[in-house]
């Protein structure tokens, strides 16, 4: 069993495991924290960037002007934003059997998975994932396709160029690997390849091994997985919480009893709990408003930002925002508010039981029909006209390099009434800044991040169980940033198997057991005998049969009547000869009473001796040797047939024949 | 009234006895007893029982009845106690051996109610009521009821157990006066001129304890510690001395072994005997005993013990410096580097490497710390300094910042994050504030107590106990830059937490601000810096906050920052504040729907018209306060509108800024004008509307006040009545005035119709029908305040909770149910 690692990301894992005849594929999650290094998109023409300087070394002997811009200090790329995906040349991609989606995050590398590489398989993933996970990649299209930049940088990525740029991008890696966003024909291509699947649903793949998605609690639809065969199993631990968000809660039990745990997507800001956070964003927010200012919340359309609204929602009327607009501008804002109230099913209980009243289980339906939170699909059209201050946006991408949050901070950048808060935790909120700088608007970092902390870990850990963990290397060390925090890794006994980007890890079990199933007639024929209390035995001759990893033994066809003939048979039709077996021997040979039977049969003179496996006999007179082990019996007797035929019928009296 | 309720006696005790009535519920024969209690304190026993006689016949007849409910025998048996507690009683019920008859269970008509232990407790009570008299303590002794209490002693119902150890006790105590009395005081020879019974029956207490000491048993010894620490507090010589020289050896025997369960209640004993002459002894050895509980520091319990010596009151000055060294050593060892030299406490690592006991251990040590510095304790092998630089470090490993240098000890994962620790170590931190030693670590602690309000993960309850450290901190020796600290760091902070999500945080930050201007109330340099940061607007915007408690507190800040801008130069922008603060509170008043805020709305004008400046600036809204809150439906808020009204009369009375200032004017006169203004404040309406409140305490106050005018009224001799008229019409207190009024006039008329007097006297008649306006006080002398005051002082309880009532309904009962079997049947 062997573990193909094709990202390094803690919380966006694309990793493939090798399971008896099965290759499967956990997770693809596209790291988007390439797109730091480009020029933002701006929907509006923008005349701070574009007369951003060109860069060129300061030798002036490299000229980069058109491909490289300046901004306070700091060098982008000015090209369609890129992405880094999961390592394509560890393992052949056509090979992958099918692909296990965990969350609607840890899919958007999927297009560049199933398309052109001659992928066949079948991606599985619950309604919810599917429908949000599309929407995320829309959007994504969306951005990109709505300013298309003519012409794409290549030059900077040349290793003898790279290497004499500034940091951060002279240190940026595996840059060649990048891409550039997929096309809405590869997204709806890939998609073709999902199929949906329930909670708690078992999904047979070629009949050896059987899958299950187990609700995570971290997003509506999420999922872990369990991978079993009838004697292993693996269970698939990716972006779970505990929290009482809107999810269904994380199902734990089914994960007790693993032979192998892997273990991605904890937080990724452990030292941040989102309740803290929370309220750091609602009290951040409600003194921007109460100063005149507006707050920007750059984020993803789906996810949290149901809980932020909802938080709000509560929220608004104690800090007397009452009046004050939230907007929510994305190509599939309308979608993402409407989705999130129709998978009931997928909900956590308290929002379950609205729908039977019936009742939106969000609130943001409510916030929707008093006209307090709008939604719009972008800064164009109906928003512009209808949009007022103070007021608070919330749009994407976080990354602030495309999407309509470009515009907001330009617009609203340079007062410090403002406030921009980040809640999304995938990026680095000063790498994010960087090319607004300077920048008056206040900056406030709240990341909300639900998925398990290490504290969380320990205790599910302790509880389930688990053979083995793998996981991602930076969980078995403490943050960099916090080397004293020991509180803030995996310790656990045996120490977890860790993983980087490109390792192929060997699971540490040995499959030892295999299923057979016997056809009933041939049952009927077997002859147990018990070798001990309620163990019995029994010689099988039979025909096994492997169809679709599923081994039957059959009776051994009996030979065709041989028809009445007078013909001379042919050496071919001759069906082979079935000879009754050897009866298989059981038991010891106790050494006392063998020397009796030895001295009743004329033998008197030997000589015992004591050995490390057992003892050695030696029949003085007739000068032979018999050695007795503990798993074997030799008589050594030269050119005495006959002595040796009765030496050994005589250890055969002591043992049981099968 | 008693005598009412003694004609009821012999009905109660009929129904009592009857075992075929259910007993009445504790609390009415609770009560009941109380009542006795009362005539037996008013009286003596021996009235009682004489003119009662249905009381020794029910005592007889519940004890020989075969259906008595334990209830039933508990309340006799306590009735007994008590009635037998005069001599004349006791020999009363002695003489028909009733009193044998009652505390001996075996004459019992029923005998396993023994086993219920509200008649065991009762037995006790009995005993220990009645134990007031010599003849008591011969009857207890000669009785063998002695061995009976130290069974109990050991009783498995807690209260019995606890009743059992007073008796004894008390025993004690009367066996030694009993002997001072009778005149001998010498040590030792003491005991001699006991009678040989009671001689006997102390020894044979002494005896039980030293058993129960050297016992097996750990309940029993713990009841034997009781029952000495007990006897160590509320007995005199010769028994303390006596007692203690037996015990000495169990006690050692104790403390050597270091037993956990015991450790308490040995503290207690020992503590008990410091407050003793004992203490001067060395040969009593409580001072060594107390010292080898402490041990060198390295046992498992010492640092309970530690602890709770440095809480000893009367502890030797050795004994507290060596239990204060042992109690701060957690936090040492947490908090600051190892020494190589200094040997490394295995006991005490190993405990801190346990997450419960390190939080139990670290939390000892620091309340113990705050318990000294609150008496300001003189450290003296240890500086203040580095205590408190230990404090304030242990405070940032809890919020997940640790120096690597003391990564040695496990404790740190422990402490992330725990909220027990930092409360605690904030309270200390807080208490540490008193030493002036510490004002360098002023910036560094106050670095440290801005993280927690901060940081996000703090708790509501944690962020309490910061902004009672911050105000300690600012408040004990205010420094150069706390200005700049104040309005550079601290106000954007609070900004931020008055938005909190949390209404607590939000509360307490309120209150914070509220608590740190009143006691920076002076400082023009602060009450500059509330106003130029904003602060205010920000505490104004809090007025409209969702939650009630918190534009309560929101009240009080912005009352206070009113009276604090007073002290300002800049006045301009005072008035804008007091008029917005005015037209936001007079808007709470009159239409929160919640009552704190109008509560604090009320409280603040009286703080308000407490300083002097204000006045002048209140007079256009004090009609108006006086008049929303004195129709409010709260209770409260009614009263501190009364209060306000007092402050007011007060003020007024005493320098009576209204008045005009007329040269030579008189003292009548500048009353005269103060009523005339008070009249157009709507005193007397609020006052009189009050009066006639249905809430009883509203009444009470208000007549406190219209007592008060009433007084100054007929002192003023020459007051002009026609001035102070007021209209009786069209309102409730009006319509009294006049019902009471014609009332009197009535009662006059037909008391001059039986003097024979006919005819219409005209002032009679003319009285009888202009009642429409009557001078003020007329209306004080109609009202006959004197009689309602007296009235109202009474609770209002005061009819149904009577003796009287209680013996009916007890009656009743009885007759109900009686009812209520015909009605089934």
């Amino acid at each position: 069993m062997k573990l193909y690692c094709l990202s390094g990301h803690p919380t966006l894992p694309c990793n493939v495991l090798k399971f008896k005849s099965t290759t499967i594929m956990l997770d693809c999650g596209l790291d988007t924290t390439a797109a730091l290094y480009f020029l933002p998109l701006p929907l509006v023409h923008s005349p701070r960037l574009s007369k951003l300087p060109g860069w060129v070394s300061k030798d002036g002997a490299i000229n980069l002007e058109k491909e490289l811009k300046e901004c306070s200090g700091r060098v982008f790329v000015d090209s369609q934003p890129e992405f880094c995906l999961p390592e394509k040349e560890l393992l052949d991609l056509s090979t992958i059997d099918v692909i296990l989606i965990s969350n609607y995050h840890c899919m958007m590398a999927l297009p560049y998975i199933t398309e052109h590489t001659g992928f066949t398989g079948t991606v599985y993933a619950t309604e919810p994932t599917l429908q949000i996970g599309r929407l995320l990649m829309e959007e994504l299209v969306t951005f990109m396709e709505r300013v298309p930049k003519a012409q794409a940088a290549t030059c900077w990525k040349n290793k003898e160029i790279q290497r004499l740029l500034p940091g951060p991008l002279k240190d940026a890696v595996d840059v060649w690997s990048w891409r550039k966003c997929y096309s809405v024909q590869e997204v709806n291509s890939a998609l073709s390849k999902v199929q949906l699947v329930g909670y708690s649903q078992k999904v047979e793949l070629f009949g050896a091994v059987q899958v299950t998605p187990l609700s995570s609690g971290y997003s509506l639809g999420s999922s872990n997985w369990i991978i079993q065969s009838h004697y292993e199993k693996v269970s698939y631990v990716s972006g779970s919480s505990l929290l009482t968000t809107h999810p269904q809660p994380m199902e734990q039990s089914s994960l007790k009893n693993s032979d192998v745990l892997i273990l991605t997507g904890l937080t990724q800001i452990p030292t941040a709990n989102p309740d803290g956070m929370l309220g750091e964003f609602c009290s951040n927010l409600s003194m921007t408003i109460r100063a005149g200012g507006n707050v920007l919340v750059p984020c993803y359309s789906s996810g949290v930002i149901y809980d932020l609204l909802e938080c709000l929602y509560q929220f608004m009327d104690s800090a007397n925002l009452g009046s004050t607009p939230f907007y929510f501008i994305s190509p599939v804002a309308n979608s993402s508010l409407e989705f999130s109230q129709i998978f009931a099913e997928w909900l956590c209980q308290n929002k379950q039981s609205k729908v039977y009243l019936p009742e939106p289980p969000f609130p943001h339906a409510e916030l929707i029909q008093t006209n307090k939170l709008k939604h719009y699909p972008s800064i164009h059209g109906d928003f512009s006209s209808e949009f007022r201050q103070p007021c608070v946006v919330f749009t994407g991408h976080p990354s602030l390099r495309f999407g309509d949050v470009v515009h907001f901070m330009e617009l609203w950048g340079k007062s410090s009434l403002n406030t921009i808060i980040f809640t999304e935790p995938d990026f680095s909120y000063l790498d994010a800044l960087a090319p607004y700088q300077p920048l008056a608007m206040k900056c406030v970092y709240c990341p909300i991040d639900t998925r398990l902390n290490f504290h969380q870990v320990s205790k599910l850990l302790k509880d389930i169980q688990p053979l083995h963990v793998v996981c991602p290397e930076p969980y078995t060390q403490p943050p960099p940033a916090q080397p004293h925090r020991s509180d803030l890794m995996l310790e656990l006994q045996p120490p977890p198997m860790s993983y980087r980007r490109c390792s192929v890890l060997g699971l540490p079990f040995r499959r030892r057991y295999e299923r057979i199933h016997l056809l009933p007639e041939l049952a009927r024929s077997l002859v147990p005998s018990e070798i001990k209390a309620g163990v019995s035995v029994a010689t099988v001759s039979a025909v096994l049969q492997s169809k679709d990893n599923k081994h039957v033994l059959q009776p051994v066809p009996k030979p065709a009547p041989v028809p009445p003939s007078k013909k001379r048979k042919r050496v071919m039709e001759e069906p082979p000869e079935v000879l009754n077996p050897k009866p298989l021997l059981s038991g010891a040979v106790p050494l006392e009473p063998f020397l009796a039977t030895l001295h009743k049969n004329g033998i008197t003179e030997v000589k015992v001796e004591e050995t490390a496996d057992g003892h050695i006999l030696h029949l003085q007179t007739e000068d032979v040797l018999i050695q007795l082990e503990e798993d074997a019996t030799h008589i050594i007797c030269d050119n005495n047939e006959p002595l040796r035929t009765a030496l050994r019928d005589l250890v055969l009296r002591f043992l049981q024949k099968l | 009234m008693d005598s009412d309720c003694l004609s009821l006696l012999p009905a109660v005790c009929l129904v009592l006895a009857d075992p075929k009535q259910s007993p009445p519920d504790d609390t009415s024969l609770e009560k009941l007893l109380d009542w006795f209690k009362e005539l037996h304190s008013q009286s003596n026993g021996q009235v009682l029982l004489q003119h009662q006689p249905c009381l020794l016949e029910f005592i007889s007849n519940v004890c020989t009845s075969k259906t008595t409910d334990p209830a039933i025998l508990s309340f006799t048996l306590k009735l007994t106690g008590l009635l037998a507690a005069t001599t004349q009683g006791f020999n009363l019920l002695d003489e028909g051996g009733l009193l044998v008859y009652v505390f001996e269970r075996e004459a019992w008509g029923v005998c396993d109610l023994w086993e219920d232990a509200s008649v065991r407790s009762g037995w006790l009570q009995g005993l220990l009521d009645m134990l007031k008299h010599q003849q008591a303590l011969g009857f207890i002794c000669g009785n063998g009821l002695i061995k009976v209490i130290l069974q109990l002693q050991n009783d498995r119902s807690l209260f019995v157990a606890c009743l059992a150890n007073q008796l004894l006790v008390h025993i004690l105590n009367f066996l030694t006066s009993s002997n001072m009395t009778s005149g001998s005081d010498v040590v030792g020879s003491s005991e001699s001129s006991l009678r040989p019974d009671w001689v006997s029956a102390s020894s044979e207490i002494m005896n039980a304890v030293v058993e129960a000491l050297s016992s097996e048993d750990c309940p029993r010894v713990l009841q034997g510690l009781r029952l000495l620490s007990l006897v160590l507090s509320q007995c005199g010589e010769p028994i303390i001395s006596t007692l203690w020289k037996d015990v000495l050896v169990p006690l050692e025997v104790f403390v050597n072994r270091g037993s956990e369960s015991l450790i308490q209640t040995l503290i207690t004993v020992l503590e008990a005997a410091l407050g003793t002459p004992l203490l001067s002894q060395s040969e009593y050895k409580v001072e060594e005993l107390l010292e080898a509980m402490l041990g060198d520091g390295n046992r498992k319990e010492c640092f309970q013990c530690a602890a709770l010596i440095v809480k000893l009151e009367k502890c030797p000055e050795v004994l507290k410096r060596k239990a204060t060294d042992i109690i701060l050593l957690p936090l040492q060892c947490v908090s600051t580097q190892p020494q190589a030299e200094k040997e490394i406490n295995v006991v005490l690592k190993e405990q801190l490497s346990q997450k419960a006991s390190c939080i139990s251990l670290l939390m000892q040590s620091l309340s113990s710390l705050a318990q000294l510095a609150h008496t300001k304790y003189l450290f003296e092998d240890i500086s203040i300094h580095s205590i408190t630089s230990s404090v304030a470090l242990l405070l940032r490993m809890c919020s997940g910042h640790c120096p690597s240098s003391l990564l040695h000890i496990n404790a740190f994962t422990h402490l992330i994050g725990c909220c027990k620790v930092q409360r605690c170590g904030l309270d200390t931190l807080g208490a540490l504030s008193v030493y002036e030693e510490n004002l360098d670590l002023r910036k560094d602690i106050f670095g440290v107590l801005l993280d927690y309000l901060q940081s996000p993960d703090s708790h509501a309850t944690v962020l309490k106990k910061t902004f009672q450290a911050v105000k300690r901190w600012i408040v004990c020796s205010p420094f150069p830059d706390l200005l700049q600290f104040i309005s550079h760091d601290l106000f954007p902070v609070l900004e931020k937490r008055m938005c909190d999500l949390r209404w607590e945080v939000r509360d307490s930050t309120l209150e914070f601000i509220t608590q740190l201007t009143a006691a920076l109330n002076g400082n023009s340099g602060f009450s500059e810096a509330l106003h130029t940061s904003g602060m205010v607007s920000v505490l104004l915007s809090s007025l409209a906050d969702a939650e009630g408690y918190v534009r309560a507190s929101a009240v009080a800040a912005v009352g206070e920052a009113v009276t604090a801008s007073f002290h300002q130069t800049v006045l301009v922008s005072n008035s804008k504040l007091l008029e917005d603060a005015l037209m936001q509170m007079m808007a709470i008043l009159s239409q929160d729907t919640e009552g704190f805020p109008r509560r604090a709305v009320v409280q603040a004008f009286t703080s308000w018209l407490k300083g002097s400046h204000l006045i002048m600036a209140l007079e256009s809204s004090l009609s108006s306060v006086l008049s929303l809150g004195g129709s409010d439906f709260d209770w409260e808020v009614k009263m501190h509108t009364l209060e306000l009204a007092e402050v007011l009369m007060e003020k007024t009375l005493t320098c009576c800024p209204y008045a005009v200032q007329n040269f030579g004017s008189s003292e009548e006169t500048r009353f005269t004008q103060a009523l005339i203004k008070f009249k157009d404040f709507g005193l007397f309406d609020l006052l009189f509307n009050s009066l006639f409140d249905c809430d009883r305490p509203v009444c009470e106050k208000a007549c406190a006040l219209l007592v008060k005018l009433g007084t100054l009224t007929a002192e003023t001799a020459d007051l002009d009545h026609s001035i102070l008229v007021l209209n009786v019409c069209g309102n409730r207190w009006g319509d009294e005035v006049q019902r009471r009024y014609l009332n009197k006039q009535q009662a006059k008329a037909s008391v001059c119709v039986t003097n024979g007097v006919t005819g219409s006297d005209e002032g009679t008649d003319c009285d009888l029908h202009c009642t429409k306006d009557i001078s003020l006080p007329k209306i004080l002398q109609i009202l006959d305040l004197d009689d309602m005051q007296r009235m109202l002082t009474l609770s209002s309880d005061h009819v149904v909770n009577s003796p009287r009532s209680l013996m009916e309904d007890i009656l009743s009962a009885a007759q109900q149910s009686e009812e209520n079997i015909v009605d089934c049947y």
